[in-house]
């Protein structure tokens, strides 16, 4: 399926390629379309006042559709002095280079939901990609979409984004619910979630040379939070968790990867995870998928926490639950735009081999608001305080029973 | 209009821990048009000529001719002024003795300055100073020329002293632009070309009075080529970094290092004069702090600035990386000025110390100097070269001082130990 595409209304700055009205970035180069956040393009609106509502999926009205996040607010103060960066993107007083658009972005669709993605210190550019959606109250309604471009693959960064973005078009508007049994609901569900994995699937395809011997590629992860659920869906190793306040944490999403197959007989996580074919994926986006249905599955959350989809990039230097927990304690009681940027610059810090993606919607009342910190932003130095959870809302979570996920 | 284009030549990686940054950058400029019609003000030229008592007849009389022959290559419009210099300077042309001190040039004004150059008898001593002072004073009545050109004969030594020179170079310095010209094999290669270089110009030798007139014309035809007046070259470098040096390349070789005037606290410029349609190279080397690996960061920002208007720009960029096959890569073309460089010192400080008498010196370093230009590929220094000295090992630099040497070929070598030669070049590295 694919969401109706608008004819192209501008032109690339950089390629001269015609650019979808709404895009911030060229799908043909990467490059950032810049007046797209100047002159907001009109959705456009089909004759039968549908709204935006992709019209493959009729059946679910645009009551509840949410907008896209505001726009990045771009060029940023220096990540290294803080000085003013020239339109050359380096800084105008100690000439760090800024990273590009495209090397790192930021949405904060709402006071309660952000993610970071970071093109990390190796790699020469970003792959990785996210969409997020939120409604206006906390803990109403969040979108994570997370991709992870397969590295070394042409247009990988391209298609990535373009994946995210469809994706998020598809779950723009409220999951099924009310739909009878449970099995009814879950297997509604999994149709919108596989529904979001073939838009992904038939964007990157799109962005690729029908010739390219070297088709891109590209995970895919999903978290849709309402009210107390989270569903999630995962092609690949890019991961979400739940990290509640108190309680256990949890991986939510089942890698497809070699690692996970060690695993899965009888390897331990810590050495299948690291070893040669750590990050060999099974299952992907792309032209030469042979399987895009994503597993799904679903989790009841009954306390305060964090939900996070994330990439590799993260994950590779705190993939147990218990250690990322370590890591927002450490970042203290933060906003979720500060929180992602502290885990980026904590992959960062940790040698920043991949693209760093963090995305994060919070579950309950935000943390305290930090004292007034006149750090950085982009480069938050953790400082170890241990989280002071004053306010614990609503009971402790019970995780040890319906609290599994439930992969499929 | 005047377009301008700038492309860096770098190798911008730099091994872990490396802190110096070199880069050649070369700026051209097309469009220039004619002086003093681009808009941006008149242009003004005095023609100045020794008329000391050491002018013999044959030179004076070639002085006249091509002083005559550079009013014609002056462009109707230009204002303009003739200068004979002697013991102290006299305004020859126009007859005035207050006010606007330059006339506009016409078919009248280019008949009657010819019949001044015509009346010129050579008497008195030789005191530069005057010349140079006379000159600023006469560009200095008449406001509307912003681009100021002199041209400069002399024949002898300057007789003042010590110190008097300097200190009208510096005044001149900023103000207007001089080439100068020795005439046969009197007068000092280095004091004249200490007034060449702090004036923005050029400095050669006229062995034989025949070749006065086609000097003079060319002089003139590139003063009037030049339609971009006072440009200047501005480079900005990181908080913390150190410009170890900015030296113009090609066409000649000149250190601007010390020449920069600060804009802020990050950013210089330094002089370039007028620009023609022509293309320079500059050769600039930044120390920055290091920076971890795969880091990369901007080094300088390196622009031409007409007024406060950047019309070009590029950047010298630093990338630290533990790859040394692109760490230990030398640019081609900051291997080849760097040796152009080297190769102006040995020639200078060669012929240097054969005047001083220290013959195991000028041996080594104009042996030197033949490698050098045969490495680099300059054959006018070779060919100048080896009227000075016997070659008997070309790459190894081994050579021989001549015994019987004329004096004009080892002023020539001396004059033009700071042109350069390009190497072709390879798509820019970045710009």
């Amino acid at each position: 399926m694919t969401e109706p595409t608008s004819p192209p209304e501008t032109l690339c700055p950089s390629c001269g390629a015609g650019v979808p009205s709404g895009s911030r970035f060229c799908e043909s180069c990467g490059a950032q379309v810049s007046d797209a956040t100047a002159d907001p393009v009109v959705p456009l609106t089909p004759p039968d006042d549908l709204g935006d509502a992709p019209t493959s999926a009729p059946t679910r009205g645009p009551a509840g559709a949410l907008p896209d996040p505001p726009p990045d607010p771009g060029r940023r103060p220096c990540g290294s002095c803080g000085g003013e960066v020239g339109p050359d993107l380096y800084c105008l007083s100690c000439g760090t280079k800024a990273p590009s658009e495209r090397d790192h972005f930021r949405e904060t669709p709402a006071t309660w939901v952000a993610g970071v993605c970071d093109k990390g210190v190796s790699k020469s550019r970003n792959e990785d990609a996210m969409a997020l959606l939120a409604g206006e109250q906390p803990g109403s309604r969040a979108v994570l979409v997370v991709l992870d471009g397969v590295s070394n693959l042409t247009d990988s960064d391209v298609a990535s984004l373009a994946g995210a973005r469809a994706a998020r078009e598809v779950l723009r508007t409220p999951l099924p619910a009310g739909m009878g049994t449970p099995q009814s609901r879950d297997a509604a569900v999994a149709k919108v979630f596989a529904d979001a994995a073939a838009a992904a699937n038939t964007a990157i395809i799109a962005i690729t040379d029908p010739d390219e011997p070297n088709p891109a590629s590209a995970t895919f992860t999903v978290a849709v939070l309402e009210g107390n659920r989270i569903s999630h869906a995962n092609i690949g190793d890019s991961r979400c968790y739940w990290l509640p306040d108190e309680g256990e944490a949890l991986q939510l999403t089942v890698d497809d990867s070699v690692a996970q197959a060690q695993i899965a007989s009888g390897v331990a996580k810590e050495v299948a995870e690291t070893g040669e074919f750590a990050h060999a994926i099974t299952k992907w986006l792309g032209r030469d998928s042979q399987d895009f249905v994503p597993s799904v599955g679903s989790l009841e959350v009954t306390g305060p926490g964090w939900l996070l989809a994330c990439s590799d990039g993260l994950w590779n230097y705190a993939s147990a639950p218990e250690a990322l927990k370590a890591q927002i304690a450490a970042a203290g009681p933060v906003d979720p735009e500060r929180l992602a940027l502290s885990l980026v610059a904590f992959a960062n810090a940790a040698g920043g081999h991949d693209n760093i993606t963090a995305a994060l919607a919070r579950v309950g009342p935000l943390p305290a608001p930090p004292p007034p910190p006149v750090q950085n932003a982009a480069t938050p130095a953790p400082t170890p305080t241990p989280t002071p959870t004053a306010t614990p809302p609503g009971p402790p979570t019970d995780v040890a029973g319906e609290g599994a996920p439930t992969d499929g | 209009m005047a377009e301008f284009t700038t492309a860096v030549f770098q190798n911008e990686f730099l091994p872990d821990g490396g802190t110096d940054v070199n880069a050649i950058v070369t700026i051209s400029c097309k469009g220039a048009g004619t002086a003093g019609q681009s808009g941006s003000g008149d242009a003004g030229e005095i023609i100045i000529v020794d008329t000391s008592g050491s002018m013999g007849p044959a030179t004076m009389a070639a002085a006249k001719d091509a002083a005559q022959a550079a009013l014609s290559e002056i462009v109707d419009g230009t204002w303009f002024a003739v200068v004979a210099g002697a013991d102290r300077a006299m305004l020859a042309y126009p007859p005035v003795t207050a006010g606007p001190a330059l006339v506009q040039m016409n078919e009248q004004t280019r008949a009657e300055a010819s019949a001044a150059i015509e009346r010129f008898v050579g008497s008195g001593g030789t005191a530069i100073s005057t010349w140079l002072d006379l000159a600023g004073q006469i560009f200095a009545s008449v406001p509307q020329v912003t681009q100021r050109h002199a041209l400069l004969l002399t024949d002898g030594e300057n007789r003042e002293r010590p110190g008097r020179l300097d200190e009208a170079i510096n005044r001149a310095t900023g103000y207007y632009q001089c080439d100068c010209r020795g005439a046969g094999t009197d007068w000092q290669v280095a004091e004249i070309r200490r007034i060449a270089q702090a004036l923005l110009g050029t400095v050669d030798i006229i062995p034989r009075p025949a070749e006065m007139r086609a000097q003079f014309q060319e002089i003139m035809r590139a003063s009037m080529a030049r339609g971009v007046a006072d440009a200047k070259l501005r480079v900005w470098t990181p908080q913390g970094a150190q410009v170890l040096f900015v030296r113009q390349v090609a066409p000649t070789l000149e250190d601007l290092t010390d020449r920069g005037v600060p804009v802020n606290p990050l950013t210089r410029d330094f002089p370039t004069g007028a620009w023609a349609d022509e293309s320079r190279d500059y050769h600039i080397g930044v120390r920055v702090a290091a920076k971890a690996l795969g880091q990369e960061q901007l080094a300088a920002r390196v622009q031409l600035a007409l007024g406060e208007n950047v019309v070009t720009q590029g950047l010298i960029k630093a990338t630290w990386s533990n790859n040394s096959e692109l760490t230990t890569r030398i640019d081609k073309q900051v291997a080849h000025y760097t040796g152009q460089t080297e190769l102006a010192a040995a020639i200078q400080e060669g012929l240097a110390a054969k005047a001083a008498g220290d013959e195991a010196t000028a041996t080594t370093k104009l042996g030197r100097a033949v490698q050098l230009a045969a490495q680099t590929g300059n054959d006018e220094a070779t060919a100048k070269l080896r009227k000075v000295v016997e070659v008997d090992n070309e790459a190894e630099g081994t050579v021989r001082l001549k015994r019987a040497v004329d004096k004009a070929d080892e002023m020539a070598l001396d004059t033009a130990s700071t042109k350069t030669t390009r190497v072709r070049k390879d798509p820019p590295a970045g710009s």
